[in-house]
């Protein structure tokens, strides 16, 4: 059957959709697909206004945190080491947030703007010590949010 | 592809529902222009629609960012007024209780704000949509709650409370864990509303765009539209028989049409710039030129037509008709714009025609000469009284067929008149014409002045009145008279022909002069009002105006204007007078027979004697009437 110009036509746009499917689809695929984590994964699960981890002691060396915030309002993690008690870390002066200046602590990493439903993977170098992970969100960590962390 | 058409040649499609642009003159819409337009106009209203829904969208997110914000000042301040109240201070936290619940319900539920501006006015707030923001404004809410409990149960127990530090401190932390969820629902808010203005921006772009491409695509079509139209408008003027040119305000061709190489076998490029004079017959020139100027100086949009001969390039003479229109005002003219046709088949046509016609005529004019030099002959010898008036009818009859003949000789064209090289007297002139006519014994003849008149125009002017005479003789009664008055006018010399007959409607007196001044070339029409044509004819040989106007006694006078440039004095002896008729009455002065032996003069010295006069037939009647009873003009 001959084909009319407009046929043709068609053919052509059908062929260059698909070929752009084609393109599209895997790169789509590809993005989704996260990388494995690198040495030990802690897994921390973030909520209004605690922090859960799987795991409280680790070995020495890359521990990969997966942090996945389920809200209901942003947060953030922030990493210290410190032989404080987790719950009785030094205040800034407004007695709201931890001052992580403060002697004794030792600021490692932070990971902040972690919306509802956002993941994040924060990988360190751990050397043995006792860590803290807590959000210093105005309130946050004095409503309980924070966590404690052994690396040996 | 071309659009489809109906039958009556209307637009299909969108391109029917699209009116016809002004702007756009004649030109023609066709589906595809018609979707474009459509599309235009869509993109246009879509982009309008946009940027109100923007422009009101940005205006309540104003307002959306402003309760979120001002949500953590009324939290804190809720805070600081329990403190103070438990520590002993005054204030007022009960009205701070009810206002920091305000800006949550709205945000959630919907509700009406004031305005800003401070004019008291409020406006409506919608429900958020955004699922994070209500996830949000939903925890804020249930912090408030907590916050508003642990504050009424520190106001109620006071600081005897046992749990009265826990409270506090529980207090300031809500305080600032609503502070904090507050300001990132702010921001979630002011996020997401930033994105749906970007969002509508990035849409407004986009349509503009699009708008831009179906403003090209429309101006494309457009001009492919114009093209197309001038493309055909080209191959019209290219292909077509007429020739149209276009002469400038100096005379010069300044367009010619390239239908002259087919016309004139010569290229347009080759006429343009010279001057139209150049091609034309110089026997015709000076009307054309006179027509030009005419038009040149009529009102814009006037319009004139002339017939001409132009130059072949192989020399010959191309007859042509052309149709003038005065466009000097039209910029896009500038000049006169002359529709010209050829018509040399049909001018030779109407040549042959007029050539048969005039041989036919002439033919029978030998013949009606040579009876009528017969019954002359008859007469002479006749002594009985009653043969010799059957005599005197027959040569009434023979004169009356040799005037027709002799209109046929002047509607073929062919100018073949009896002149004489001397001027002639005028009341001699005036007397062979009504010697012409049957009921000559009607007709009264005064006050002709003593001139002369021009022996080149003597036989036409007679042939002229007695046609004219003969009319009224034939629509009036028998028993009136038929007057022919003379008098001096200012530009020559006036001949009344008046009767008292039935008269004229004032639609055939206009009709009928119409005739006279512009009389038409020899067809059906001529043969059904000779006598007008003929005398207009006759008329315009000689520059001669002849007018009919309803008479003040009932009947109709016509007017015939003598130019004076065939006038002369009466010292100027004629050459020829006609024999006066018995019983035509002259005054002052009796009429005198013509010479018949005079050189030159012929036909219209010869004078029969008559007796009776046939009855009047009604003027405009039946034909046949008309014509039994001798109509001249039938």
């Amino acid at each position: 059957m001959a084909w009319t110009r407009a046929g043709r036509r068609w053919s052509w746009a059908l062929a260059l959709v698909l070929a752009a499917l084609a393109v599209a689809v895997p790169l789509t695929v590809a993005r989704r697909q996260e990388p494995p984590p690198r040495g030990t994964p802690v897994n921390l699960e973030l909520e209004d206004f605690k922090i859960q981890e799987d795991a409280a002691v680790v070995p020495a060396g890359t521990v990969s945190f997966r942090i996945l915030n389920h809200g209901p309002t942003t947060h953030e993690v922030n990493v210290i080491r410190t032989d404080h008690d987790p719950g009785k870390l030094p205040l800034q002066r407004d007695g709201l947030t931890v001052d992580d200046e403060a002697k004794g602590i030792d600021a490692v990493d932070d990971v902040g703007g972690l919306d509802i439903d956002d993941r994040e993977t924060l990988t360190l170098d751990l050397t043995p010590g006792h860590y803290v992970l807590y959000c210093n969100l105005e309130g946050h960590y004095l409503g309980g949010m924070y966590a404690a962390l052994t690396v040996r | 592809m071309e659009p489809r058409r109906t039958a009556a040649g209307g637009r299909t499609g969108i391109g029917r529902l699209i009116p016809r642009l002004p702007i756009l003159g004649d030109l023609r819409l066709g589906r595809r222009l018609g979707w474009v337009i459509f599309l235009l106009i869509v993109l246009v209203a879509a982009i309008v629609g946009y940027n109100a829904r923007a422009i009101a969208q940005q205006r309540g997110s104003a307002l959306v960012v402003n309760q979120a914000t001002r949500q953590r000042a009324l939290v804190e301040r809720y805070t600081r007024d329990v403190l103070l109240v438990v520590d002993g201070f005054k204030a007022d936290p009960k009205d701070s209780a009810e206002a920091v619940r305000q800006p949550v319900d709205v945000l959630l539920d919907g509700g009406s704000v004031r305005a800003p501006g401070g004019d008291g006015s409020r406006v409506q707030i919608a429900p958020a949509q955004n699922w994070r923001i209500r996830r949000k404004l939903e925890n804020d809410r249930r912090l408030i709650d907590e916050l508003i409990t642990i504050g009424d149960r520190l106001l109620k127990r006071g600081p005897d409370n046992p749990q009265y530090e826990a409270d506090v401190t529980k207090l300031r932390v809500l305080g600032a864990q609503l502070s904090s969820v507050s300001n990132d629902a702010a921001q979630e808010i002011t996020q997401q509303t930033e994105a749906s203005i970007s969002r509508l921006v990035r849409i407004e772009i986009a349509l503009g765009l699009l708008g831009v491409l179906a403003a090209l695509a429309l101006g494309l079509v457009l001009r492919r539209a114009g093209t197309e139209q001038a493309a055909q408008f080209r191959s019209l003027v290219n292909n077509s028989s007429d020739l149209i040119t276009v002469l400038a305000p100096d005379g010069t061709i300044a367009y010619q049409s390239p239908s002259v190489q087919r016309v004139l076998g010569r290229p347009a490029a080759d006429v343009v710039g010279t001057t139209l004079g150049d091609l034309v017959h110089p026997e015709d020139r000076h009307d054309v030129n006179e027509s030009l100027t005419k038009l040149a100086e009529a009102a814009p949009g006037a319009t004139d037509n002339f017939g001409c001969r132009l130059r072949h390039e192989d020399g010959s003479w191309r007859h042509v008709e052309s149709t003038c229109t005065n466009l000097a005002d039209d910029p896009r003219v500038n000049g006169l714009v002359l529709n010209i046709r050829d018509v040399t088949e049909q001018a030779g046509l109407r040549k042959s025609i007029s050539d048969l016609l005039h041989n036919l005529a002439r033919r029978s004019q030998g013949l009606v000469d040579r009876q009528l030099e017969l019954i002359d002959e008859l007469e002479r010898n006749e002594v009985d009284p009653d043969r010799l008036q059957e005599l005197f009818r027959m040569d009434h009859l023979a004169t009356r067929m040799r005037r027709n003949v002799e209109n046929l000789i002047v509607l073929s064209g062919v100018d073949q008149r009896r002149r004489w090289s001397e001027s002639v007297p005028l009341r001699d002139v005036v007397e062979a014409a009504v010697a012409e006519v049957e009921d000559y014994a009607r007709v009264q003849v005064a006050g002709i002045h003593d001139l002369t008149l021009s022996g080149q125009a003597a036989s036409d002017v007679a042939h002229l009145l007695a046609e004219l005479v003969e009319n009224a003789t034939s629509f009036s009664s028998p028993t009136t008279r038929v007057e022919i008055t003379g008098g001096p006018t200012g530009n020559g010399y006036v001949l009344e022909i008046e009767d008292h007959g039935i008269g004229m409607s004032d639609a055939d007196l206009a009709e009928a002069n119409k005739r006279l001044a512009e009389p038409l070339s020899a067809d059906v029409a001529v043969s059904r009002m000779m006598g007008f044509h003929v005398v207009g004819r006759l008329a315009a040989r000689h520059g001669i105006k002849v007018q009919l106007r309803q008479s003040w006694f009932g009947g109709v006078t016509a007017l015939v204007l003598l130019p004076a440039a065939l006038l002369g004095s009466a010292g100027q002896h004629p050459a020829m007078a006609p024999p006066v008729p018995a019983g035509v009455m002259v005054s002052p002065e009796p009429l005198r027979l013509a010479d018949t032996t005079a050189p030159g003069w012929q036909p219209h010295a010869r004078l029969p004697l008559r007796r009776h006069a046939a009855p009047a037939p009604t003027r405009g009647g039946d034909t046949d009437a008309a014509a039994e009873a001798g109509e001249p003009f039938d």
